[in-house]
């Protein structure tokens, strides 16, 4: 049985067995592998630097996939919005200059999460200092606004639907995918709860 | 929400009686960001305290958005990208 995320002195805890564990750490990977930046890191901060420079000041029309919203991902698109309503060149320059870092923040805030969860040695106990708990809960935000996605989950509604099917008996892939979500969401509820100094959940 | 389109002037220097923080960040209603989450993101990114924190949260929760800073166009950009790290649905524009 999980338990959700506490804080302990000066780290946050949670108690996840293995298969949880494996859940959540395989949905993480499938999260970065969507958001993997187009540059490979080469290991050194400055070299990356240099790249995603060279990225940002090439022409428009050399830049790598994706620079058409209407290519995109569903998910990829909403993970990295356009950044402009009504301007699209706007939306296109922020992109050029930032996708590249919003990439490489997002994949890090993942691997954090996931080294956390595969790292487990002993009691089934998740443990993060307070930077691995605020990069676990941007990792546990983009993983479940990639399952939204996938389980068409737009409006407030759709999650009520969502709620609903919970309450079902039926065992299809439908009901686990909204047992999941929803096991993310207690997850994130709890850690958010953990971080801002009181618990929202018992 | 605004469907007209934002031309961006130049800047020229006769135009000193712009307002001071002429542009704005906003973040939009998603289904799936906690309530509690968007709290936290507005108290830890902008330092805003608790109540004025929750306050916006209540905005974008039942206005389906809310402006969450002022600035320079540079400084939007900023606190845009850092929304959007969050995972938070976020925008910014020249302010109308």
């Amino acid at each position: 049985m999980a338990r959700a995320f506490r804080r302990k002195g000066e780290r946050y805890v949670a108690k996840l067995d293995e298969a949880e564990r494996m859940i959540v750490a395989g949905l993480m990977e499938q999260t970065r592998l969507l958001l993997a930046p187009e540059i490979p890191s080469t290991g050194d901060p400055f070299d990356d630097l240099v790249a995603s420079l060279e990225s940002s000041v090439s022409a428009p029309e050399t830049f790598p996939r994706g620079t058409d919203p209407g290519d995109r991902d569903p998910a990829l698109a909403r993970l990295l919005p356009d950044a402009h309503r009504a301007d699209p060149a706007v939306a296109a320059e922020f992109r050029r200059l930032t996708e590249q870092d919003l990439r490489r923040r997002k994949s890090d805030a993942l691997t954090v999460a996931i080294d956390a969860l595969r790292g487990v040695t002993e009691g089934d106990k998740v443990a993060v200092d307070h930077a691995g708990a605020q990069a676990f809960l941007v990792a546990l935000t983009d993983t479940r606004l990639l399952l939204a996605e996938r389980l068409g989950l737009h409006t407030e509604e759709d999650v009520e639907a969502l709620h609903a099917r919970l309450t079902d008996d039926a065992a299809d892939a439908a009901t686990y995918a909204a047992a999941v979500y929803e096991f993310h969401t207690w997850l994130q509820e709890s850690l958010v709860g953990a971080l801002m100094g009181r618990r929202l959940l018992p | 929400m605004s469907t007209a389109p934002v031309k961006e002037p130049e800047v020229i220097s006769d135009q000193s009686r712009e307002p001071a923080l002429p542009w704005i960040t906003l973040v939009w209603n998603d289904p799936v960001n906690l309530m509690s989450y968007v709290t936290y993101v507005f108290q830890s990114y902008f330092g805003y305290p608790r109540a004025q924190a929750e306050k916006l949260m209540m905005d974008v929760h039942t206005k389906g958005k809310a402006v969450v800073s002022h600035g320079t166009r540079e400084q939007m950009e900023t606190d845009c990208m850092a929304m959007q790290g969050f995972g938070l649905w976020s925008t910014f524009e020249k302010d109308q």
